[in-house]
């Protein structure tokens, strides 16, 4: 079962997206800041990390080139409601980019996409 | 013994002589100015004083006075005329310096300055040309030639100037009015052989300037000292070469001959030359730097103008960002609980929810939809507050978009079929923003279709402006209609519900674009980005 860590500082995303990709049949942890998900990173190896831009006082972005260095076999997708970070350079250094929709289906087929390139390399 | 002359013969009557002419008739009163202007020289008299006896004494010293009478009456009209001439000359000077003090014009200058030396009513010289100093070519430049290029013209220039009988300064407003610009190019090619560098210091146009005198060639075909070259170019033996110095700075070179008439050149011309050599060469330099202020200034006011545009346009921008901020952030904080909202109304509605609670579900994901939509609109239109202007290609901008969308229209059952141009040239646009209008004009046409419609996206080009167009050949627009359309944000148009053509219409302006809608001929609509010239390369 493919693992997938969820980084948001918004509880009713963390539940939705949680909600959601378990019922894809993902097994799926949430952390609500950088130091959470470093915890859990430390503990558990996942496949797919999802994360936000802005999370209160920090930036995803740190994390993500931090993950890029450290847990190269990862797939990271960004996912904000900043449709203008898409020009950051920083930001293309994650596999994806995907804009908050309350439509999810996008998002699940970047996994799905993501998943199926991990497999065949 | 009898005599001829009135003053020994009683019987000749003063009215009789045939010496005095109509308008002189007042030496009839006055025999003493009749005898020295007239009778000194009438032959009746010369008779009379032949025929006087050898032995009259008076008869030697009567011829004697009569010699020395004519030898000064003769030196007087030379110091005469030369007073004239030189009561002339002055004039012309003083009309030339008048026109070269206070004219800040250099072609002005060098019309007057060539016309007098070369019209007969200045120093006559049949032809002259101007080299003027280039410091950054380091060399002496041919500027201006004035004169006949052959006999021909010449008898031709020179008949005319006759007929005509303008002043000098007529001829010289008339030259720089409407000969200078055809004098300029019909010397040409001899011009750029007298081109000569500053470098070689051998050349006798260097060593008039360096010895800062003019120099008078009167063999120029056994002159060991000039360059063959120039003796061939210029075909004469006798020539002037002139130096023009203005407080101690070389300005340029005056060369001058007689060509036509091979006449040979005065000391006197050439004193003339030099007095007038002075103040031409202050007169060019004056209007040389004038001209070069003029230049700077015109310069400077530029810079002021784009300068202020700047400005204007940093505090347009300025303005801009912080509007765009706000709505991004705006949106930004809409953005998370509604995917949240809506993303839930979706879960529950997976999740078999009691069938009277359903319709519910639906219209909040429906809603939560519309908004998203909306907030898309939103960020869009904060991301046109600062297009970012690159070269792309059009064709390439529109297939992605056209495959982009195709999913989407074939829900409602609709083709779209591409119809670009070939080899038109890259553009020069936001990518993002010409892909959201030609996005949003799709959707707005694929909107009013029937089932089984086909929209047409091509693309074109006449040259200078490049267009993208989508086609609807299913509905025509009233004017109405039109109207409504490009009023950005009419009350019919919406947020979300295909009020992205009004957005499409500002981003576009804002762009330096154009939206057009057309009329197709046999029915429909053809709607039109054009891009300016200007965003062309």
């Amino acid at each position: 079962m493919s693992r997938i860590l969820i980084v948001d500082d918004e509880a009713s995303i963390r539940l939705l997206y949680s909600q959601e990709l378990t019922d894809e049949g993902y097994r799926v942890d949430a952390a609500a800041s950088i130091a959470e998900a470093l915890e859990l990173l430390a503990k558990n190896s996942y496949d797919v990390a999802l994360l936000d831009i802005k999370l209160k006082n920090e930036s995803g972005l740190d994390l993500l080139q931090k993950l890029v260095k450290e847990q190269s076999e990862m797939a990271v997708i960004l996912s904000t409601a900043f449709s203008c970070y898409k020009d950051d350079f920083s930001a293309w250094l994650a596999d994806s980019y995907v804009v908050k929709s309350s439509d999810m289906q996008e998002l699940k087929d970047e996994i799905r996409r993501l998943l199926a390139r991990k497999k065949a390399d | 013994m009898s005599y001829d002359c009135c003053w020994f013969n009683p019987e000749r009557n003063p009215l009789e002589c045939p010496n005095i002419d109509e308008g002189e008739e007042y030496l009839y009163a006055s025999p003493r100015k009749r005898f020295v202007e007239k009778c000194i020289d009438c032959q009746w008299f010369q008779r009379d004083l032949a025929s006087m006896p050898e032995n009259n004494p008076f008869k030697n010293i009567i011829l004697t006075l009569r010699e020395e009478y004519k030898e000064q009456k003769g030196h007087l009209q030379s110091l005469s005329a030369f007073l004239s001439s030189k009561s002339r000359e002055i004039k012309f000077l003083h009309e030339l310096s008048l026109v070269l003090q206070t004219s800040m014009e250099l072609d002005e200058v060098l019309s007057v300055a060539m016309t007098a030396i070369t019209s007969g009513k200045g120093f006559g010289m049949n032809r002259a040309f101007l080299l003027m100093v280039d410091r950054e070519r380091n060399s002496l430049v041919g500027h201006l030639g004035v004169g006949p290029k052959d006999y021909e013209e010449a008898w031709r220039i020179w008949d005319e100037v006759d007929r005509s009988n303008f002043s000098l300064t007529e001829l010289s407003k008339d030259f720089y009015k409407s000969k200078l610009a055809t004098e300029k190019v019909k010397f040409q090619d001899v011009l750029e052989q007298l081109t000569v560098s500053l470098d070689d210091t051998s050349h006798i146009f260097n060593r008039a300037l360096r010895e800062r005198r003019t120099i008078h060639v009167e063999n120029a075909f056994d002159d060991q000292d000039i360059d063959r070259k120039l003796v061939d170019l210029l075909g004469v033996s006798r020539f002037l070469v002139m130096p023009l110095i203005s407080r101690n700075r070389s300005i340029g070179i005056l060369l001058a001959d007689n060509f036509v008439t091979n006449k040979p050149i005065s000391p006197r011309d050439l004193q003339s030359l030099q007095t007038f050599a002075f103040p031409v060469a202050f007169a060019i330099e004056r209007a040389s730097l004038y001209e070069r202020l003029q230049e700077e200034v015109d310069k400077q006011t530029q810079a002021n103008r784009k300068l202020q545009e700047q400005q204007a346009l940093i505090v347009k921008m300025e303005q801009m960002a912080v509007v765009g901020r706000i709505t991004a952030s705006i949106a930004h904080s809409i953005r998370n609980p509604l995917a949240a909202i809506g993303g839930f109304a979706r879960h529950l509605l997976k999740s078999g929810n009691p069938d009277e609670k359903r319709e519910y579900l639906e219209h909040l994901v429906a809603a939560a939809k519309q908004l998203d939509d909306v907030l898309e609109e939103v960020f869009t239109y904060s991301e046109s507050l600062h297009p970012v202007m690159d070269l792309w290609d059009l064709n390439q901008l529109a297939a992605m978009v056209s495959d982009a969308v195709r999913p989407k229209l074939a829900e409602m059952q609709l083709l779209l079929e591409l119809d670009l141009a070939e080899g038109i040239p890259k553009a020069w646009l936001d990518y993002k923003q010409i892909s959201y209008c030609l996005r949003a004009i799709i959707l707005h046409v694929a909107a009013s279709q029937q089932p089984g419609g086909v929209i047409r996206v091509a693309s074109s080009s006449d040259g200078n402006t490049l267009r993208l167009c989508v086609l609807d050949s299913q509905n025509s627009l009233s004017a109405e209609d039109r109207s409504r359309l490009m009023t950005p944000f009419s009350e019919t148009e919406t947020l979300g519900e295909g009020g992205g053509l009004a957005l499409c219409m500002i981003i576009l302006e804002r762009h330096g674009s154009l939206l057009t809608m057309e009329d197709i001929a046999g029915g429909g609509t053809k709607y039109c980005i054009t891009l300016q010239e200007k965003g062309v390369i």
